[in-house]
C-alpha cells in the first residue's frame, strides 16, 4: 500500500526541486538579512526583503516536538501505526517536518538528530531521519 | 472611524438549533435552514426583517441561503473562513455592520455534515458540498499529509505534545474537562451522548488517536445545524425575549496562520491575542464571568485557551478544572449544554446558542444560578481564535 504523495505547487514546489536539484536538503534564506526560513515565503518576516535563494543545510537539528499517530485515514499509513512524525528545528533555526523510522518510544523532545531527503517524485522530497541505533 | 461604544449596542435575539445526530436523514442544506427558520421564528421576527447574513463557511452561500428563507433584499453579507472560529467571530461582523447602518437584522448560520461526509449512508450519496478550507487545504494536502498527518487530531497534537511535556499537564486535567461536558450532556434532551456516562476509568481506558490525545479528548463528529439573529439593541428591546448582550468580542490568528511547525512560540494561539482585545471591549474581566463556553474540539486545546483568558498560568489550567470547578455548581461551569466533545460539533454556534439561554435563564436543567455574563471562544483551522462575551440587558 502506497501512501498519499502529493503535487505541491508554486513556493513549495520550488523548495521541493532545490533540495532535487542539490540532492540534499535545502532551506529558503533571506537573502539579505541571511535568516532561515521554512516553509519557503514571498517576503522575510524578519527583514521584509525580497531576495532570498535556496540554501544546502547540514540536516543536523533536534526533536521539537512530536505527534504519535495511533490512527490514520491514509492507508498506507495506517499500515505502519503507531508511528512517530518528528517536528525538527534544524540547527540554522528553521523547523521542518520528518518522518523516521524511529520507534515512538524511542523519540523524545530535544534528541539530537541527521535528516536527509528521500526523492520520491520529480516535484517532492519527503524529509527523513533515519534511525541511528 | 468607528466609536468604541459599538460595544454593547447589538444584541442576540432569536436562536435555532437541529438534533445533532450520528446520520441524518436532512439534506445538509435543510439542516441550515432548519435552525435559521427556527432561529428567525425564535425572535419574533420574519425572514423579511433579516437584511444581513453571514453563511457558514462553506456548504451553502448567501445568495442560496436568502433565496430559500425569502430573504427580499440581502443588503450585507461576508464570509468568516476561520474554522471552528468562524461563528463566534462572525458576532463581530454582524455587531460591526449593524452599528455602521448597513444591516438592521443579521442572520449567522451554520451546519454541516460532520458524521455523514466521510460515513455515507449505503443508499444515499454524500453531498458535495463542502467546507471551505481556508489555509489549511494547501498545507495539509502538500506539507502535512505527506508525513502522515491528515486530521485535526494529528495538526493540532504538534503543540499539544509539547504543551504537555513543557508543563507536564496531568492526564486528569483533560479527563476532567471531558468528563464535565459529559456531566452537563445528561442534562440536554438535543445533546448527542446524553444518558452515556463517562467515569476516570473509561477516559483512561481509551485508545490513543494521536498523542497525547486518546479517543474521550476528542470531540463528536455530527449532523447538525445552529443559527442566531443580531440586531441593533434598541430593536431588541422591542423583541420576544429578553435581549442577551453582545458586549464585545475579538479574533486572533497565530503567526504565521496558515501552518504550525515556524510559529516562534508554537503554544501562542489565535485567542491569546483575541482574549484581551475582547476583554477590554466588553469592560469586564475574567473573573466576572458567570457562565465559560469553551471551544472544545479537543479537551487539551480547551486547558490552553482557559490560560489564554487569564484563569490559568502557563501551563496551569489543572487547577483550575480539577474539583468540579467547571462542573454546573462549580465557580466556573462551563460546556453546559455538552459541548463538542459531548453535544455534538456545530462549530461553536453551539456554545453561542447556549450562552444566550443562560443569559436569558432558559437553559433548563443546566441553568446557571443568577448568569449575567457568559463567554464563549471559537477556536479553528490551525489555531484562529475568536471570542464573545454576552450579558444580560441592564
Amino acid at each position: 500500500m502506497t501512501t498519499f504523495l502529493p503535487t505541491p505547487e508554486w513556493l513549495l514546489l520550488d523548495w521541493n526541486h532545490a533540495c532535487i536539484a542539490a540532492d540534499t536538503l535545502c532551506i529558503q534564506r533571506c537573502g539579505d538579512c541571511g535568516q532561515w526560513r521554512h516553509p519557503p515565503r514571498r517576503l522575510c518576516p524578519s527583514c521584509y526583503s525580497a531576495q532570498s535563494s535556496y540554501q544546502a543545510v547540514s540536516g543536523r537539528g533536534s526533536v521539537y516536538s512530536f505527534v504519535v499517530s495511533h490512527r490514520s485515514r491514509d492507508l498506507g499509513w495506517q499500515e505502519q501505526v503507531p508511528y512517530a512524525t518528528l517536528l525538527v528545528e534544524l540547527e540554522e533555526g528553521a523547523r521542518v517536518l520528518a518522518a523516521t523510522s524511529i520507534s515512538p518510544d524511542r523519540v523524545s523532545i530535544g534528541q539530537q538528530l541527521n535528516l536527509r531527503i528521500a526523492i520520491r517524485s520529480d516535484d517532492f522530497v519527503l524529509l527523513w531521519a533515519d534511525d541511528p541505533s | 472611524m468607528i466609536p468604541a461604544d459599538i460595544w454593547g449596542s447589538t444584541a442576540i435575539v432569536g436562536v435555532g438549533e437541529t438534533d445533532y445526530v450520528r446520520g441524518s436523514d436532512r439534506h445538509i442544506c435543510d439542516l441550515i435552514l432548519d435552525a435559521s427558520v427556527e432561529a428567525i421564528a425564535d425572535a419574533g421576527l420574519s425572514p423579511s426583517d433579516v437584511n444581513g447574513v453571514i453563511p457558514p463557511p462553506g456548504y451553502m452561500s448567501t445568495e442560496e441561503i436568502a433565496a430559500n428563507l425569502g430573504i427580499p433584499d440581502v443588503a450585507y453579507h461576508v464570509s468568516v473562513p476561520m474554522g471552528g472560529a468562524s461563528p463566534t467571530a462572525s458576532l463581530q461582523s454582524a455587531t460591526m455592520a449593524i452599528a455602521c447602518g448597513v444591516a438592521d437584522t443579521v442572520l449567522v448560520c451554520m451546519g454541516w455534515n460532520g458524521y455523514s461526509a466521510l460515513r455515507p449512508k449505503a443508499d444515499k450519496p454524500p453531498s458535495r458540498r463542502q467546507m471551505n478550507t481556508g489555509p489549511m487545504g494547501e498545507t495539509v494536502r502538500n506539507a502535512y499529509a505527506p508525513y502522515g498527518l491528515m486530521s485535526a487530531a494529528q495538526h493540532y497534537s504538534l503543540y499539544l505534545r509539547r504543551y504537555v511535556e513543557m508543563y507536564n499537564v496531568p492526564e486528569e486535567a483533560a479527563a476532567a474537562v471531558a468528563m464535565a461536558c459529559r456531566n452537563h450532556a445528561h442534562l440536554n434532551d438535543k445533546a448527542l451522548m446524553r444518558g452515556r456516562p463517562l467515569t476516570l476509568e473509561d477516559y483512561r481506558e481509551s485508545p490513543y488517536i494521536a498523542e497525547p490525545l486518546r479517543k474521550f479528548d476528542c470531540c463528536v463528529e455530527t449532523d447538525c445545524a445552529t443559527a442566531v439573529v443580531v440586531t441593533s439593541l434598541e430593536r431588541a428591546r422591542d423583541l420576544a425575549h429578553p435581549a442577551v448582550v453582545y458586549l464585545g468580542g475579538a479574533e486572533g490568528h497565530p503567526s504565521p496562520a496558515d501552518e504550525i511547525a515556524s510559529r516562534d512560540n508554537i503554544l501562542e494561539l489565535g485567542i491569546h491575542r483575541a482574549a484581551p482585545r475582547a476583554f477590554e471591549r466588553a469592560g469586564v474581566t475574567p473573573h466576572d464571568i458567570d457562565v465559560l463556553e469553551i471551544y472544545d474540539c479537543f479537551t487539551y486545546v480547551v486547558l490552553l485557551q482557559l490560560e489564554a483568558l487569564g484563569y490559568a498560568e502557563p501551563g496551569g489550567a489543572a487547577d483550575f478544572v480539577a474539583d468540579g470547578n467547571i462542573e454546573l455548581g462549580g465557580k466556573h461551569p462551563m460546556n453546559t449544554h455538552g459541548g463538542l466533545l459531548s453535544q455534538g460539533h456545530c462549530w461553536g454556534l453551539n456554545h453561542v446558542v447556549e450562552a444566550t439561554r443562560q443569559i436569558r435563564g432558559a437553559a433548563g436543567k443546566a441553568q446557571v444560578e443568577n448568569a449575567e455574563l457568559a463567554l464563549v471562544t471559537g477556536y479553528g483551522d490551525f489555531g484562529d481564535g475568536s471570542v464573545a462575551i454576552l450579558g444580560v440587558d441592564r
